[in-house]
C-alpha cells in the first residue's frame, strides 16, 4: 500500500499537462463528428462520478456497491424537480446534488459504522433498497418505465453546448476535490485507509471523518447523476442498480485508484473500449470483466499508476 | 388458513433452494476470506447446464430419469469449473485486501455470465419438470406443490449431510481448523492451498446444485445471476458470516418474509428483503448468529 501511495503521489501530469489536457478538451467540439462528442460528455460525467467514488475506494479503502443508487437519486432529484414541481433547470441542477447529499449522510450513517466485507454489502443493500423504491412508485417516479422529455434550457440543446456546460461543471468539481483532499482533511483520510486503528488513538474520530467523506461523494455523484440526466433527457431505475456500481468500481480501477487523476483516466478508457469494442463484438461484458481480472492481479494500480511506476524506476536510475 | 399455510410452503421452500446457493458462498467465504461476488454466475452456470442436459443431450429420455441424472451432472460439472478457476486466478490473491478480491470476482462474474451468453445466448428456456415431482401433494384441504416439498427434503438432506460433514469427519475437521487458524494449518504441513481449492469447489457444488434445482421452477436465462447474489448477500450477511445453521435460519425467514410481504403489503413487496436486511445490520451489525465485530 505504501508504495502504490508513493506511485499516486508521484506528479507524471503536471500543471503545464493539465492545461494542455484542458485547452485540447475546449477545441474538440471543432474536431469531432457529433456522436464522438456525446461519447466525450459521457466520459466526462462517468469521470465524475468515478472521481466520487474514488473519493470512498481509494482515498478511504473501502469498496462501495451501493453508490449507483446515490447516482440515481441525483438523476431522479434533477427530473423530478424539473417535471413535478417546474423547478427551473439551473434551480434544480443545483438542488439535485444536495439532495443527494442528504440521502448520503442518511446511508453513511449506516454503513461507516461497517468495514471491508460489511460495508460493501450494505451500500449494496441499501443502493438496492433505492432501485426498489424507484422501481415500484410509480405514481411518483413512473416506475420500471422511467422518466422522459426532462426540459432542458434552450441554449444548452445542442451537443456542443451540453458539452462545455459538463466540462464547466466537471473541471470546477474535480478542482474543488482536489482542494479538498489537499487539506489536512485529505491527509487524515488517507491515515484512516492506511491503518484506522493508529488513527482513531491520535484521537481522530474515525467514524465522523468516514461519514464526512461518504457525503461528500454523495454530493458528487449527485452532479454526475443530475448531468447525465439533463444528457439523455430521461432517466431509469437501472441507474440505481447494483451492477451500475460496478461500472465505476471498474473506471476508479482502470485508471488507478491511488492517484487523483486515475478515474478521470479510467473513464476515458471505458468509454472509448465500449465504444470500440462493442462495433467488433457483443460480448462487451467479457472483455470488461477480463480486463477487471488482469488489472487486479498484474497492475494493482491501473493505468496512471503503472506509468507513473515506469517513470519513477527511471527517476531512480539517474 | 390455508392460504397462509400453503403460502408458508412455499416461502420455506424457496428459504431451503436459497441455503443450498448461501451455504456454498458462506463455506468459501469462511476459509477462503474471499467474498464470492461470482457465486450467482455459478448459480447461472448449474442452472444452463441442468437446462442443457434434460433438454438437449438427453432430450428422448423421459424427464424422470434424465432429472436426476442432470442435477447430478450440473453440479460436479460446474464445480470442477470452479476448481480450474480457484487454481488460475483465486489463488494469487488470497492474501490481497478484500478491495481486490471484491473486484476480481466481480470482473470474473461479468466473464462467466457472458460465457453463458455466449453459449446459450440470449434466450429464457424452460425446465421440463419430471411427472414424479409435477402436480399438486394434496394433504386435506392443501394442495402443495410436489416440488416444493421435494426441495425442502433436498435443502434438510444438504443440511444434515453439510452438518455431519463438518462435524463427524476427517475432512470436516481439517476444514474448520482452516477456518480458525490458516497459518498453523500450514505450519502443521497441511496444504492450505489445497485445502482452499477444495473447499472453492465444495462452495461452487452447492451453488449450482441449487441453480440445477431452481431451473425447473425458474425459467433459466440471462440475469438470473444478478437476482440470487443480491438475496444471497442478505442471507449470509443476516446470519452473520461463516455460519452455516444461521445461513438456514435466515434463508427461510427470508423466504417467508418475501411470501407474506407480497400478501400483505404488495405495493412494496421488491424493497422487503432489503428493508430486512439493512434492520437486522443497523440493530446487530454482525448478523444475527455472528461473533460481534469491531465496528469502526
Amino acid at each position: 500500500m505504501e508504495y502504490l501511495n508513493k506511485i499516486g503521489r508521484s506528479r507524471v501530469f503536471g500543471w503545464g499537462a493539465i492545461v494542455v489536457v484542458l485547452v485540447v478538451m475546449c477545441l474538440l467540439p471543432f474536431v469531432l463528428s457529433g456522436g464522438w462528442l456525446s461519447s466525450v460528455t459521457e466520459m466526462l460525467i462517468l469521470a465524475l462520478a468515478g472521481l466520487a467514488v474514488n473519493l470512498i475506494v481509494g482515498y478511504g479503502g473501502m469498496v462501495t456497491f451501493g453508490h449507483a443508487g446515490l447516482y440515481a437519486v441525483g438523476s431522479y432529484a434533477f427530473a423530478l424537480l424539473e417535471l413535478s414541481l417546474g423547478v427551473p433547470f439551473a434551480i434544480a441542477m443545483i438542488l439535485a446534488p444536495f439532495i443527494t447529499a442528504i440521502a448520503g449522510a442518511v446511508v453513511g450513517w449506516f454503513c461507516v459504522r461497517l468495514t471491508s466485507h460489511y460495508f460493501a454489502l450494505l451500500t449494496m443493500a441499501f443502493g438496492m433498497i433505492i432501485w426498489a423504491i424507484i422501481n415500484s412508485w410509480y405514481s411518483v417516479t413512473n416506475g420500471d418505465n422511467g422518466l422522459f422529455g426532462i426540459p432542458i434550457p434552450e441554449m444548452l440543446k445542442s451537443i456542443p453546448s451540453y458539452y462545455y456546460f459538463t466540462l464547466i461543471v466537471v473541471t470546477v468539481s474535480a478542482i474543488i476535490m482536489k482542494v479538498i483532499l489537499s487539506s489536512p482533511y485529505g491527509v487524515i483520510l488517507r491515515a484512516i485507509r492506511e491503518n484506522s486503528t493508529r488513527v482513531n488513538f491520535l484521537g481522530v474520530n474515525v467514524r465522523n471523518y468516514k461519514w464526512l467523506t461518504f457525503t461528500l461523494s454523495a454530493f458528487f455523484i449527485g452532479i454526475a447523476g443530475a448531468l447525465f440526466a439533463g444528457f439523455t433527457n430521461s432517466v431509469f431505475p437501472q441507474f440505481a442498480y447494483w451492477t451500475k456500481s460496478g461500472e465505476f468500481l471498474v473506471v476508479v480501477l482502470l485508471g488507478g485508484m491511488f492517484s487523483f487523476i486515475g478515474p478521470m483516466v479510467g473513464s476515458v478508457l471505458f468509454v472509448f473500449l465500449d465504444k470500440v469494442i462493442t462495433a467488433y463484438t457483443v460480448y462487451w461484458p467479457f472483455v470488461l470483466g477480463m480486463i477487471l481480472i488482469l488489472c487486479t492481479i498484474l497492475f494493482r494500480a491501473g493505468i496512471v499508476g503503472f506509468i507513473s511506476e515506469k517513470v519513477l524506476r527511471q527517476g531512480d536510475r539517474q | 388458513m390455508d392460504l397462509y399455510i400453503m403460502q408458508a410452503v412455499s416461502g420455506v421452500s424457496v428459504g431451503f433452494s436459497l441455503f443450498m446457493v448461501a451455504s456454498g458462498l458462506v463455506i468459501i467465504f469462511s476459509i477462503l476470506q474471499v467474498l464470492n461476488i461470482a457465486h450467482g454466475a455459478f448459480y447461472m452456470v448449474g442452472s444452463y447446464l441442468c437446462f442443457w442436459v434434460v433438454q438437449i443431450i438427453l432430450s428422448g429420455v423421459p424427464a424422470n430419469i434424465s432429472f436426476p441424472i442432470a442435477l447430478i451432472a450440473a453440479a460436479v460439472l460446474a464445480a470442477l469449473f470452479g476448481g480450474v478457476v480457484e487454481l488460475s486466478i483465486i489463488r494469487p490473491i488470497y492474501k490481497s485486501e478484500p478491495l481486490y478480491q471484491m473486484i476480481l470476482t466481480f470482473g470474473l462474474a461479468y466473464v462467466i455470465a457472458d460465457l453463458c451468453r455466449f453459449l446459450w445466448g440470449m434466450n429464457f428456456y424452460t425446465v421440463t419438470m419430471p411427472t414424479f415431482l409435477a402436480g399438486p401433494l394434496v394433504v386435506g384441504n392443501l394442495y402443495l406443490p410436489k416440488y416444493n416439498v421435494f426441495l425442502i427434503g433436498v435443502g434438510l438432506f444438504i443440511y444434515i449431510a453439510l452438518l455431519l460433514i463438518f462435524n463427524k469427519t476427517k475432512v470436516g475437521m481439517i476444514l474448520r481448523a482452516t477456518t480458525t487458524d490458516r497459518e498453523m494449518m500450514n505450519a502443521l504441513g497441511w496444504n492450505v492451498k489445497w485445502i482452499s481449492t477444495f473447499a472453492f469447489m465444495l462452495g461452487i457444488f452447492l451453488a449450482s446444485l441449487g441453480g440445477a434445482l431452481a431451473a425447473p421452477m425458474n425459467s433459466v436465462g440471462p440475469g438470473i445471476d444478478a437476482a440470487v447474489l443480491v438475496n444471497c448477500f442478505i442471507v449470509v450477511v443476516v446470519a452473520g458470516f461463516g455460519s452455516i445453521g444461521g445461513a438456514l435460519v435466515s434463508a427461510i425467514l427470508l423466504g417467508l418474509v418475501n411470501s407474506f410481504g407480497i400478501i400483505f403489503i404488495p405495493r412494496v413487496a421488491t424493497a422487503i428483503p432489503f428493508i430486512f436486511m439493512v434492520i437486522v445490520l443497523i440493530v446487530r451489525p454482525w448478523g444475527l448468529f455472528g461473533k460481534p465485530i469491531r465496528t469502526w
